[in-house]
Order: structure tokens, then C-alpha cells, then sequence
């Protein structure tokens, strides 16, 4: 140490332009050999020492030239004595103008820039205090987010209790009704198979089939108009209408015409655009509807939405057996083997126990002749089981989401190692922007809504948080930065997406949104969430300055 | 321009690919112009009459008058159709050769436009001191030029007006006797009558026989003379006919270049004949077509009726100045001779013959005409970023930081319509651009411009200040009644347009753009000297006129009806708005004005660039041809949008379409890409546009201007030289291509310019094939170039200010080099005075020594002029020497010597540090990676005399 504060000075005088914007850690390469030649920092040449810094570049690497612009893509150091040293790439050297991170001038020609690394370095503290205080403030929120998440945490861990018991309790549930289905199955297989053979049954599993697949494609063409209409409402709001191009106008002519609404100009020329957007949410219940006189036996469309499910979903089945019976007419079944058919569902588990019970007693008492259960009674305790399956189901896939919601809150790729993100899964932070209002829900979607009126684009959808393969997934890094891809597609162009950089503050606001290329946003903004607590090390450099 | 943006909600009609194609339907063909139509049924009738037909035009000899200095002569022309309508010819001779034919109605019953000279000319060109007319029987001659080789003959009967040189025809008029001049007259309701006379009988045909004595030239009938409908619209033609049909053959050149804008080949293809590529003559009517063909002969933004005959032999030009709607149809009789067929909706003939007779000379007589492109200021020739736009000031600063932050240099941000609120230009949108003098003060601070959009329609509201000044001072274009105010429709609703003919506009349109309050009216304060301006929609295009533009039966100043001055109209829009930039400050500085529509002059002041383009392979392949036309016609600061206008570009085509824009005059981006490497843009210097400004020579030359005798060269317009620097550059305009062709037409060392590889020539020319990864662009130094570049990477191309420079030295196979450096303070006009450095750099072999040595250009050439300015004020020590003193010579590479030298110095100095890599000479005959001497920091100075003595 000692010889190097001795050597130091020594070298200074002799050739100081040498080691002209060389940072600290790189000073001791810069030293000439005995033989007065110098390495290039690569190694792949040996140049004489006079050709360091000359404002020519002799060196592969560009490492001859530290402190000129001579080589390409090189960093200058500026020592900023009495702020903090900084790199900025040569081609920044003696260009004229004074860098702002170079504050001792050193990246001009002298006299060309003052040195204000005081009032700079005077300035950064005192950013850098507002910084900490910001975060100081923020991290308490932060703290909040976290105790939140745990507290979420332990509310799923009680759910997931709540739901495993149960779930015991229901399975052992399923498995008494199953016990009686199979056992009722079992009994009336082969009197089922033979009734199933009836023409009328395999008609009706026919007409079904049938019914289901016009269904299917039913879905699939309201789905395709509802997107064409989408496809078209848009052309019709965002065309130029001044725009000479018939083809355009003659399809928002037709469309308008075609969904009863009125003529785009009109609507603009009388700047009723409150109307409009009205017009806009209204127009896929009424102005799509053609009234059509429906004949009385006729579904309407409405019953077709509603109830068609309900009939597809029907037990083909008991409707044979039903059939049957209702064919047969038979007198011989007592009552009390059709009683299933009056009862409430809820309680024909119970009323099913009871009856095999009392019937079994019955039968051993000789009251009544006993007789394999109709095939009613298999098909309705099936109804039973099935039911008593959801159920559980169900229950299973609420719990399955409460433990996976439970593993996102301190994951590092959900809401973060403590869960301080938790707390905000889906919350909106919306900015306006001209126009537009843009709006990101976080984990949710980013859009951007016309303040006047118009259709919405959605922006992307939450994909990751950085995905920079240079950021450890769990640094602060990292959750600075959201991706929000897979939106609507740019005309002519890619999928809009956005990018969310996020720094500490005390709200969760969006401060700015620019559209960096076409169709690519970038969305800044702040929150609590990334408010670090300070520690030590934050402290001890804000002294330091 | 932004009808991207519009249509923006079209993204999910992928489906629909007609949705986006070119409206052909929009705009006329030549059959449903009425005009045009009779021109070339004319045209037609003659082919069939083949030998019987003969022009019904006639010189009177009786009429002829010589001037008194004798370079004019007038004479009576007559047609035999109407004896009585009287026709006026006048010749006039410059003092170059050139010689302007006049042509127009006299005494007629209404005046034909003849104002497009007007506009065009930079000048009134200066008549011949030397010449004499000689009034024979049959015909009048004068004999002029150096070697009296240059004849000009005018045969009364049939009229025909020949120049030949050396006895073979250069040019002829009306030859195949397709000249015909409309003449005014009356509407009569005649024609009803005749219509029902000749169904029935007897007095009818006597009626009909009066007609067919002219049918033979003009047709049975009278086809849309005194109105005509397009799709929608009418025309009213208040005149009636009035067109102009004029046949100009080439007897003796078989190949014509020019007459842009068309998306078509350098070497135009023909529109009539057999095989003819193209069914519809060539149109010139400035028009906004969207989404336009990548080969086709329709009209585009831009016209200028100029067209060079080439042939081996000679070149010559013609400059027909018309300024309305113009049809022409090439045909190729043969391999050796060119007929053109020009036909104008109105206006006198006027057409300049060019003599030639090399390329050169057809550059510098069409220069004296309407002038050479003024310097452009330095930046304007650097990297513009452009895209369909920016949302917010925020957002031109976040692009800015970001640029910065990749360390890549840019020079201009663009802002297309939507700063603008409601379009209401200069009127900026407070919402998203709430501070943009702050804005352009930010971009401005590294060196960088704006450039900002001024379109020209006016939106129709009194709260808005530059439409209510124009309707009070009643300098708005006029609907067909002649009263108030002609109102379409574009991007700002109901609009109105400047009249830019009215004088009373001039001034007031400058003051429009002064930075300072203003006591007449609206100033734009809100805007700084830093931002310049984009002049689109210009043609005018109007999105409810026909063929989406003005009527041409509206009004402009002095009367003259839209159809006279259409052409014409875009370049006094441009012109105004850059004689605003250049005058809106305390010190005059060089404007840069970017416009879509053009005409003949409009080079003097604005750079063009081809329009909406779409990104495909096509269209950049076109956009080079393009370029290189509208070079042709003066019109040399001209550039495609790199990566096009509409469309989404994958990557490997925006990587070539980079490649093909850093060479093109204008270089703008819509989208970026990491294209880092000064290496590319260095050489983008002022000098070329220099020689521009002298010699009136495009920036990017074709191969025929370059080698004027090498027939093989004549159609090659995918490969150009640029200026004289000896670059060579074929820019790959296809997909996947890993190595192509090129064309090396001399027999000299063509070195490439990456890898110093030294190819081969030939006096019979040479085709090599070179290699072309998506990383290499084929780019040669011609040897016998000396080539002096910036290599220092800058933010801004104004930061290279100090940089020191390189000098490529490319020997040639003689060992010799020779090269231009041209500088100034690249924004003012201080080099009028001589502010200026123009150095010439010359390397010549003697015994066992090459010699590089500087030398003062500006002060050996005083009687030279730069940008209009004799050099004779030229002071060595000038002011701009002095602030760029210290800028010196970091490096000298030279290629091709033949031996490793012994030494290498600064003549009188010491010993130079060098290093030589052997390699093949430029002496040799084989091909390999030539000898490179790499000459470290001579330090010399660029504004100095010096000589560096390799022995």
C-alpha cells in the first residue's frame, strides 16, 4: 500500500494523460514495461507506451485509448472528485457537449465544461435522502403488504383445513352411494341393455347427439359474429370516414345498417359521442336482435340459452325406464318403490337408505314380494352418486386453488419471496394519456380505453415479471419490471405488449405510458411493494457521500 | 401518409388482403381520360395511315422574323384543319445549346396557360450571342456549337423541328405529325342536330361530310370535349378541349430514362408497340396513390417531364414544361431509336431541347435551367427516425434517451399529424404535447433536429388562426363558380387550401413560421429554429375529390383553372414553406423541407422521398430505381422510407432495406434497428452534395451517366455509383441471398470496401460474384478514388464537428488516386461568402515513390461557383478554416501498392509509423485481398497543404 501511494504520484507526473479516463481498479495496468512498450489489455498486441491515449487507435480491444474517442465502443472514466466516479462511452469524449455524468468536466477539452461535481454531488445526497426517506415510508407499506400475505397465507391454510375434512367427510359419502348405485346397477344390467336396445331410446340418444353438435356449432358461430361485430364496431369507429376508400366505407355502411345503428358521421358531426358510447355497450342485445314471429311451440332464443342445457343434460335413462313404466302402466309396483320419483333429490340419498332398510324388513317379514329394485331406482341412485361426486370434486378443486394460491404468495415468480405483491393482484393503476386512459391491472391485463368514445385495446396480458436473462429471478431487479404480452394485434403490425418498470414510491400509481415502437408500450410506475427496508449498507453509503 | 393509423383497427382483417391493396379504380387510366383518349386514337389513326398521313401543320415562310441578335426567330404556324385559327412558333437558342420551341394560339378565343416555364425556371436563361438563322425554302436552319456540329432545322410543311449533331437526328418534333394544339372555341349545340340529321337523310349527310374532312386527324366525334365524369365526379371544362399532342423522337437512341415519379425501371419500358410491359402511357398528374403498385406506369406524387436519350453515341434531353396533366407513350421501333408520344390536358408547348452530348452535359444545361439543389444543412443528410407516431413530447424524449442509452446515433425525430390538435397544423395538442419548445430544446441539445409536419389543407374553423387569415386575406383556392372558398375533405375534416399561385400568399405563409410574436397575425411561437418541416399531401390529395385530389375545374389566382398548374401546385407549397424556414430567424439558415409532391425546380430547396411505400422486397427493389429516376430529372435529394410505410418487416428485410437506405440522398427510418456501425454512415458527407450544387449532377448515379459508352451498363439500375467518389454499390434487395453479381464496367481495380479484396474490370466489362451474407452489403472503391471519412462514432452527425479523418486511398491500376473533401458550417449560408473548405486530395506515382498530397480546390477554381456563388471572394484563411483549425488527417489506408515501402513521411518531416500487409497490387491483373498500407496520425491538417511521400 504504502508503495503504491509512494509510485502513485511519481507516475501522475510523468504521464497523466496516460491513464487519462482509466478507472481506479484498471490504474495498475497502465504502467509502462522497462522496455517502455505497453500490452494491450487483451494481450493481442505490444505497442509502444507513447501510443497509449495519442487519439489513435492501435489496439484490437480499443484499450490503448482509455481517455480519447479514438477507438470505438470503449468506456472513459470521469474521476468526479467529490461526487461519485462514472463511466460513459467514449464516443461521448470531446463531442462538445458537457456529459451530465462526467460533472468534473474531464470529458471535454478544459475550459470547455466547469466542474460542478460539488453542487452535483450536493444534489445526489440530497436525492438520495429523499430517496430514503421515500423508502422509508414505502417499506412500512411494503411491511403491510407482507403481513397481508401472511395473513393470507394462514386464511388459505385454514380454508385448505376446512375443505380436507371436508372432503373426508365426503368421500366416505360417495362411497356408502356408490356401494348402493353399483349395487342397484348390478341387479338390472342386463333388463337395461335389452331396453336400451328400443328404437325409441336409440332415436332419442340420436336426436340428442344431434342436438348437442348443433349446439356446439351454435356456440361456435355466436362467438364468430360476436367477433366480427367486435372486428367491424372498431372499423366503424376508427375509420377515417374522410378517407376516400370505398371498399371501407361500403362495409361500415353495411354493418350499420346491418346492426340497426346510425351512420358513424352522423353520430361524430353531431358530436353526440356520450350517445355513442352508449350506442356502443347497447348494441349487441338490441341491435343484433331480429324479431322474429316465433311460433308458440318454437323456442325462443332466450329458452334456447337458458334451458337447452338443462335438456341435454337430461338422464336418457330413467326417461326409458320412465318410458317403460308409464307404458306398461303397471299396477304392481307399490307405491313405495316410486316414492323416489315425489321426493325432493336432497333427500333421496336418505330416503334410499331408509327404504332398502324398511324393504329389506319387509321382505324378510313376507309383507311384501321381493323383487330386484327397478331400473328407475339404479338410475337415480347413479343421479345420486354423480351428484355426490361433484360435490366433492368441487371441494377438491377449491382446495387445489387455495394450495396453489397459497404456493404463488412466496413464490419468486408469483408474488414475490415475502408475498408483499400479494396485496396487489389486481390492482388497477390507470393513467391518461391524451386520448386515452391506460390501465393496468397488475397480474391481470393492461388496455387502453378511449376517453371519448371507441373500442378498448387490450395491451397484453401479465407473462413474467424481467425476463432478462442477465436477472436473478427474486432480486429487487427483477420485480422491476412486469411483461404484459398477447394483446390485441397492431394493424399491420405485431401484438401490442407492454412493459411495466415499476420503482419504489408510496402509492401505486402509473407516472407515464410511451409507446417506445409501434404497438410496444412502456408503462412507468411506482409502489410500496418495491420499498426495500434500509439497511446497514443503505445507510453507511448515504453517510459515505 | 398516416392512413396507417386510420386504418389501425383493421388489424384483425388479415382475411382481407384486398382491403389494403391499391385502389386502382380510384384513379384514371388513359381510356377513361378524355384527353388522353383522343390523343391516342390519334396516335392510332396515324399508325394505320402509316405512309399517307401527314401533320396538318404548316410554317408560314412568308411569317418568319429573325431577332436582331438572331437567336430568336418567330413564324406563323397554320393547320390545314382550320385555316382560320391561327397558331404562333417561336425558337429561341441559349447560350448552351439548349433550344426552347414555343408554341401556342394567338388571337385565340381564350389564353392557354403558359406560366409552367414560369415556375420552373431558376432563371431567365441567356440567349445565344453566336447563332444565325438561315431562312431556306423548305425549311429553316442554324448551325451552332464549338465544333458547328450542332444543327437545328425547322421544315415548314409539314411542321417538324429536328436538332441533329453531326448530321444524324438527336431529337425530332411532331415527326410522325402527332402535334396537335386544340384550339379555343364555342360550345354549340350542333352536334344534337347532326346526331339526328344523320339518322335520317338527305341535308344530314350533307352536314356529315363537313365533319370527315377533319375525322381523318380528329376523329367522327367530339369525345368528352366539354365535360367529363369519373366514377362520381364531373368535370365541368369550362374551355373546352385544349389539349396539346406532340410526338418527340429519338431516331438515333435506343434507350430513355426519366420523366419520374413511376415505380418502374431506370431504362423505361414501353407502353405501346409489341410486348409492351406497360398497356397505359405514362402519367404525370401528382396524385396520392395509396398502397401503389411496385411496377407500374401510373402517376405518383410527383412529376417532372424531363427525359434522357441515351445512346452510345450521344445523349440528349428534353424538358417539356407543362404543368398540367400529361400522358406519354414510349415505344421502341427498334433497338436504336426511341418515339415518345406526350399528351397534355392544356397549356402552350414549350419544350427545351437539351443537346447534350454526354450525360453530363444534359445535367449541367438542365441545371442552368431550373437551378441545382441547394446545400442542404449537414444534418438533413444523417439518419432521420421516423415512425407512423409518436404518442407525446414524453415519448420523442423516452425514444431520444433510449438511443442514447444503445449509444446509436440519430439525427432527427419526426412528428407526423397527430401533434397537431384536431389537425389544425402548428396548433399543437396540449394534451400530449404540452411543452414543445422544452421538447425540441431537449432533442436539440445533442445536436439533433425535429422535423414536423405542415400539410396543406386548412381546417374550416374560425378558431383556427391560419384559416381565418387565409379567408379574410381571400388567398384560398376558389370552386369552379370562381367565388369563395373550395372546401374538401382530409385528414382535418372540411378544409380549405392555400392558394399558393396568389403572391399575396407568399409573405404571409413566411411569416407563419417566424419564432417571434408578429404584429400581422398568428406566429408560431410555440416552435424553435430547430424544427423543420414535412410538407405531405401536397398533390393536394383530397380524400372526396376525384382521384382523390382537387377538381380541376377550381379556381386559382389569375383565373387559371386547377388542371393548368395541378403539377406545379405541391412545389409552390414546399417552395414557400422553405423560404419560411430559411427566413423565420436573425440569421438566414439552410432549410430542410421534406415534400411528397414535386415538379421540375422543386429540387432547389426540398428533399422528396417516395411516399407511402409498403415494406415489401418489391418495394424496396423499385425504390432504388426510383431514386436513381428522379436523379435524372434534378431531383437528387430523394430517399425511400426505409423499411416501408405500411407493413411489418421482418427483420432480414429491414436489415437489407438498411442497407440500401444509408446510401440513398435521404435516409429515413420508419422502424429501427441496431444498426450501430458509423462504419456505414461516415462517408455520408457533404461533398456529394456539393457536386450536386456545382455540376448539378445526381448524388446516385446510374451506370449510364458514369460509363456513357458502355451499352451493357445502359438498363442496369439495381447497382449505382455515388457522386464521383468511385463507390460502387449493389444493394441486395432479395430474400435469403448469400452471394450476387455485379457489374464492373471498366477496365480498372475494384476494391471492396470491407474486406479490401481487389476485383477485376474490363474495357468489355466484367461480371463478378461477390459475397452477401445478411452482414455484407457489396460496397467497392473504384481504384483511383481517394475517399476521406469520419470514423468516430457521435450521437449527431453536428458532433463530428472536430473529429480528425481517415483517407481511403484506392490506388488505381496506375498507381493514381484522386479525391474531393468539401466543408462548412453545414446550417448557414456563410459559405456564400467563402466560408468554406474544398480540398482535393491527389495521389500520383513517380519514380519508386507515391506522393498523397492536399491541395486548396476553392482557391484554384475562383471562377468556380458554390451553391450559386462564384468563389472568387474565397479567402484560404476564412473564418470556418480558422474553427476547425485543429482538425487533422488520423489516418491514411492505402490500397493497391505494389511493394512494401521503405519509408513513409511527411514531405519535409520524419518518419511516419506504418504498417504494410502485402498483398495483391492494383497493377496486378488477378483478383485477391489487395496490399494495405495503414499510415498512423500523420497529423496533418485538413485545411492545410501537405504531402505524405510513401517510398
Amino acid at each position: 500500500m504504502f508503495w503504491l501511494l509512494l509510485f502513485l504520484p511519481l507516475q501522475a507526473l510523468g504521464a497523466v494523460d496516460k491513464a487519462f479516463g482509466v478507472s481506479s481498479d484498471l490504474l495498475s495496468k497502465y504502467v509502462p514495461s522497462k522496455s517502455n512498450t505497453w500490452n494491450c489489455l487483451d494481450g493481442s498486441k505490444q505497442i509502444p507506451w507513447d501510443f497509449v491515449n495519442d487519439d489513435f487507435c492501435d489496439c484490437p480491444d480499443g484499450s490503448d485509448e482509455p481517455g480519447t474517442g479514438a477507438c470505438r465502443n470503449q468506456s472513459f472514466y470521469c474521476q468526479n472528485v467529490g461526487h461519485i466516479g462514472s463511466f460513459i462511452p467514449n464516443s461521448r469524449v470531446k463531442d462538445g457537449l458537457c456529459e451530465p455524468n462526467c460533472c468534473d468536466g474531464s470529458d471535454e477539452r478544459p475550459g470547455v465544461c466547469r466542474n460542478t461535481c460539488e453542487e452535483v454531488g450536493l444534489a445526489y445526497k440530497k436525492q438520495i435522502e429523499a430517496e430514503m426517506k421515500l423508502r422509508k415510508t414505502g417499506s412500512k407499506i411494503r411491511a403491510k403488504y407482507i403481513a397481508f400475505a401472511h395473513k393470507e397465507k394462514k386464511r388459505l391454510e385454514d380454508i385448505i383445513q376446512t375443505f380436507a375434512a371436508e372432503i373426508a367427510v365426503r368421500t366416505k359419502e360417495v362411497a356408502r352411494i356408490r356401494d348402493i348405485a353399483e349395487r342397484a346397477e348390478s341387479l338390472s344390467a342386463s333388463a337395461l341393455e335389452l331396453k336400451q336396445q328400443s328404437p325409441l331410446y336409440t332415436s332419442l340418444i340420436t336426436h340428442s347427439n344431434a342436438l348437442k353438435s348443433l349446439q356446439r356449432e351454435h356456440k361456435k358461430h355466436l362467438q364468430r359474429e360476436k367477433e366480427l361485430s367486435d372486428v367491424l364496431d372498431s372499423l366503424r369507429t376508427g375509420y377515417n370516414p374522410n378517407y376516400q376508400d370505398m371498399a371501407v366505407l361500403e362495409a361500415v355502411r353495411g354493418w350499420e345498417e346491418l346492426a340497426g345503428l346510425p351512420h358513424i358521421n352522423d353520430v361524430r358531426k353531431d358530436s353526440v359521442s356520450d350517445e355513442e358510447a352508449g350506442l356502443d355497450e347497447d348494441w349487441d342485445s338490441d341491435g343484433l336482435e331480429i324479431t322474429e314471429d316465433v311460433e308458440d311451440e318454437m323456442w325462443t332464443a332466450e329458452d334456447l340459452e337458458n334451458d337447452l342445457d338443462d335438456l341435454l343434460n337430461q338422464d336418457y335413462i330413467s326417461l326409458l325406464l320412465e318410458h317403460d313404466e308409464y307404458v306398461q302402466a303397471s299396477s304392481e309396483s307399490s307405491i313405495l318403490f316410486d316414492v323416489a320419483s315425489y321426493l325432493p333429490d336432497s333427500v333421496i340419498p336418505k330416503y334410499e337408505e331408509f327404504k332398502e332398510t324398511l324393504v329389506s324388513w319387509l321382505v324378510s317379514l313376507g309383507v311384501i314380494k321381493g323383487e330386484a329394485p327397478s331400473s328407475a331406482d339404479t338410475s337415480r341412485s347413479r343421479q345420486a352418486l354423480t351428484n355426490a361426486e361433484n360435490e366433492l370434486n368441487k371441494v377438491v378443486k377449491e382446495k387445489e386453488d387455495a394450495e396453489n394460491e397459497l404456493k404463488e404468495i412466496f413464490n419468486i415468480h408469483g408474488y414475490g419471496m415475502e408475498g408483499e405483491w400479494k396485496k396487489l393482484d389486481g390492482t388497477c393503476l390507470r393513467t391518461d394519456v391524451g386520448d386515452y386512459t391506460y390501465e393496468v391491472c397488475l397480474f391481470g391485463e393492461a388496455k387502453q380505453i378511449p376517453i371519448k368514445s371507441g373500442s378498448s385495446f387490450t395491451l397484453g396480458k401479465f407473462a413474467s415479471w424481467n425476463p432478462s436473462p442477465d436477472v436473478k429471478p427474486g432480486d429487487e431487479e427483477y420485480y422491476k419490471k412486469q411483461v404484459y404480452n398477447r394483446g390485441h394485434r397492431c394493424w399491420n403490425g405485431p401484438e401490442r405488449n407492454v412493459v411495466l418498470l415499476l420503482s419504489c414510491g408510496t402509492e401505486n400509481v402509473l407516472t407515464s405510458v410511451v409507446e417506445l415502437e409501434k404497438c410496444e408500450y412502456q408503462f412507468t410506475g411506482t409502489t410500496p411493494a418495491l420499498c426495500l427496508p434500509l439497511d446497514d449498507a443503505d445507510i453507511k453509503s448515504k453517510d459515505e457521500l | 401518409m398516416r392512413s396507417g393509423v386510420i386504418f389501425g383497427v383493421l388489424a384483425a382483417l388479415l382475411a382481407f388482403p384486398d382491403a389494403l391493396a391499391l385502389k386502382a379504380n380510384d384513379f384514371k387510366t388513359c381510356s377513361k381520360s378524355g384527353f388522353c383518349r383522343r390523343g391516342r386514337a390519334l396516335s392510332a389513326r396515324a399508325q394505320e395511315a402509316q405512309a399517307s398521313w401527314k401533320s396538318p401543320y404548316s410554317l408560314d415562310p412568308s411569317s418568319v422574323s429573325i431577332s436582331p441578335d438572331e437567336a430568336t426567330v418567330k413564324a406563323s404556324v397554320k393547320s390545314s384543319l382550320y385555316p382560320d385559327i391561327k397558331f404562333g412558333l417561336e425558337l429561341r437558342i441559349h447560350d448552351d445549346g439548349v433550344v426552347r420551341v414555343i408554341m401556342d394560339e394567338v388571337d385565340g378565343l381564350r389564353k392557354r396557360y403558359d406560366e409552367a416555364a414560369e415556375w420552373a425556371l431558376v432563371a431567365e436563361p441567356k440567349m445565344s450571342k453566336t447563332i444565325s438563322w438561315t431562312a431556306g425554302k423548305k425549311d429553316l436552319r442554324a448551325v451552332y456549337g464549338e465544333k458547328k456540329n450542332i444543327q437545328i432545322v425547322v421544315s415548314y410543311d409539314p411542321l417538324r423541328v429536328t436538332l441533329l449533331r453531326n448530321g444524324k437526328e438527336q431529337i425530332v418534333l411532331n415527326g410522325r405529325g402527332l402535334l396537335h394544339m386544340e384550339h379555343f372555341r364555342s360550345k354549340t349545340v350542333k352536334e344534337t342536330s347532326e346526331e339526328v340529321a344523320s339518322d335520317s337523310s338527305g341535308e344530314g349527310q350533307e352536314v356529315l361530310q363537313v365533319e370527315n374532312v377533319r375525322a381523318w386527324f380528329e376523329g367522327e366525334s367530339e369525345d368528352d370535349w366539354w365535360e367529363e365524369t369519373f366514377s362520381s365526379w364531373t368535370d365541368s371544362k369550362p374551355k373546352g378541349p385544349e389539349s396539346l399532342s406532340l410526338d418527340i423522337s429519338f431516331p438515333n437512341h435506343g434507350n430513355v430514362y426519366g420523366i419520374p415519379q413511376h415505380a418502374t425501371n431506370l431504362s423505361l419500358p414501353s407502353t405501346t408497340g409489341d410486348d409492351a410491359p406497360y398497356s397505359d402511357p405514362y402519367r404525370l398528374y401528382n396524385a396520392d396513390v395509396f398502397e401503389y403498385l411496385a411496377s407500374s406506369s401510373m402517376s405518383l406524387y410527383g412529376s417532372i417531364p424531363v427525359m434522357h436519350a441515351h445512346s452510345a453515341d450521344s445523349t440528349v434531353g428534353v424538358f417539356n414544361a407543362v404543368g398540367s396533366e400529361t400522358w406519354i407513350d414510349i415505344s421502341y421501333p427498334t433497338k436504336k431509336s426511341t418515339h415518345t408520344h406526350w399528351i397534355s390536358e392544356s397549356g402552350i408547348m414549350d419544350v427545351f431541347l437539351l443537346p447534350g452530348p454526354t450525360p453530363e452535359q444534359i445535367f449541367t444545361q438542365y441545371a442552368r435551367l431550373t437551378g441545382t439543389t441547394a446545400l442542404p444543412p449537414h444534418w438533413s443528410l444523417g439518419y432521420h427516425q421516423c415512425r407512423w407516431n409518436y404518442v407525446s413530447s414524453d415519448d420523442v424524449r423516452t425514444v431520444q434517451r433510449r438511443f442514447d442509452e444503445e449509444d446509436m446515433p440519430v439525427d432527427v425525430f419526426w412528428l407526423d399529424i397527430e401533434y397537431a390538435e384536431d389537425h389544425k397544423y402548428f396548433i399543437w395538442d396540449s394534451k400530449t404535447f404540452p411543452d414543445p419548445v422544452k421538447m425540441t430544446d431537449d432533442v436539440a441539445a445533442i445536436g439533433r433536429k425535429m422535423v414536423v409536419i405542415v400539410d396543406p389543407h386548412l381546417k374550416r374553423t374560425d378558431s383556427y388562426p391560419i384559416y381565418k387569415e387565409a379567408s379574410d386575406m381571400d388567398i384560398l383556392v376558389k370552386p369552379k363558380s370562381g367565388e369563395g372558398e373550395y372546401e374538401g375533405w382530409c385528414w382535418s375534416g372540411s378544409s380549405s387550401w392555400i392558394d399558393h399561385f396568389n403572391p399575396a400568399s407568399w409573405d404571409w405563409w413566411i411569416s407563419k413560421f417566424k419564432t417571434n410574436k408578429i404584429d400581422t397575425g398568428f406566429s408560431w411561437t410555440q416552435s424553435t429554429e430547430d424544427i423543420h418541416i414535412w410538407n405531405d399531401m401536397n398533390e393536394p390529395s383530397i380524400f372526396n375529390g376525384p382521384e382523390i385530389t382537387m377538381p380541376k375545374d377550381s379556381i386559382h389566382y389569375g383565373g387559371w383553372e386547377h388542371r393548368d398548374v395541378h403539377n406545379i401546385n405541391g412545389m409552390l407549397f414546399h417552395d414557400n414553406t422553405a423560404q419560411a424556414i430559411r427566413f423565420r430567424g436573425d440569421v438566414p439558415k439552410r432549410p430542410f423541407v421534406l415534400t411528397r409532391s414535386f415538379y421540375a425546380g422543386s429540387q432547389r430547396i426540398s428533399a422528396m422521398w417516395t411516399g407511402d411505400n409498403l415494406g415489401t422486397w418489391e418495394h424496396m427493389a423499385v425504390g432504388i430505381k426510383m431514386v436513381l429516376a428522379n436523379g435524372i430529372a434534378g431531383m437528387t435529394f430523394a430517399g425511400a422510407d426505409v423499411g416501408g410505410f405500411f407493413g411489418n418487416p421482418e427483420p432480414e428485410m429491414l436489415i437489407r432495406w438498411y442497407q440500401v437506405g444509408i446510401f440513398s440522398p435521404f435516409f429515413r427510418a420508419h422502424a429501427h434497428i441496431d444498426t450501430n456501425d458509423a462504419n456505414l454512415s461516415c462517408w455520408r458527407s457533404p461533398t456529394k452534395a456539393l457536386e450536386n450544387s456545382v455540376t448539378g449532377l445526381p448524388i446516385v448515379r446510374p451506370h449510364y451517366v458514369m460509363f456513357p459508352k458502355d451499352p451493357v451498363g445502359f438498363a442496369i439500375d439495381d447497382q449505382f455509383f455515388i457522386g464521383s467518389s468511385g463507390i460502387l454499390v449493389k444493394p441486395i434487395t432479395e430474400k435469403e441471398i448469400t452471394e450476387t453479381t455485379v457489374y464492373l464496367p471498366d477496365d480498372q481495380v475494384y476494391y471492396d470496401y470491407f474486406t479490401h479484396y481487389a476485383y477485376r474490370g474490363s474495357s468489355q466489362g466484367n461480371y463478378v460474384t461477390v459475397r452477401a451474407e445478411l452482414h455484407q452489403i457489396p460496397v467497392f472503391i473504384r481504384g483511383g478514388s481517394i475517399l476521406p471519412t469520419r470514423e468516430r462514432p457521435r450521437r449527431s452527425s453536428p458532433l463530428m464537428k472536430h473529429d480528425p479523418f481517415t483517407l481511403r486511398v484506392a490506388l488505381s491500376k496506375s498507381g493514381t488516386a484522386r479525391g474531393e473533401l468539401y466543408l462548412d458550417d453545414g446550417v448557414t449560408y456563410s459559405h456564400q461568402q467563402g466560408e468554406l473548405v474544398w480540398r482535393e486530395f491527389v495521389a500520383e506515382p513517380s519514380a519508386k515513390t507515391t506522393r498523397i498530397s492536399s491541395k486548396d480546390l476553392a482557391s484554384a477554381n475562383p471562377s468556380q461557383t458554390v451553391d450559386g456563388v462564384m468563389l472568387e471572394t474565397y479567402n484560404p484563411k476564412n473564418a470556418f478554416v480558422k474553427e476547425i483549425e485543429e482538425v487533422r488527417v488520423e489516418k491514411v489506408v492505402v490500397l493497391g501498392l505494389s511493394n512494401k515501402p521503405k519509408s513513409v513521411k511527411v514531405e519535409n518531416g520524419a518518419e511516419l509509423y506504418w504498417e504494410y500487409i502485402p498483398g495483391v497490387p492494383a497493377s496486378d491483373k488477378k483478383e485477391g485481398t489487395s496490399s494495405v498500407l495503414h499510415i498512423k496520425d500523420p497529423k496533418v491538417i485538413v485545411t492545410e497543404d501537405w504531402a505524405i511521400v510513401i517510398s
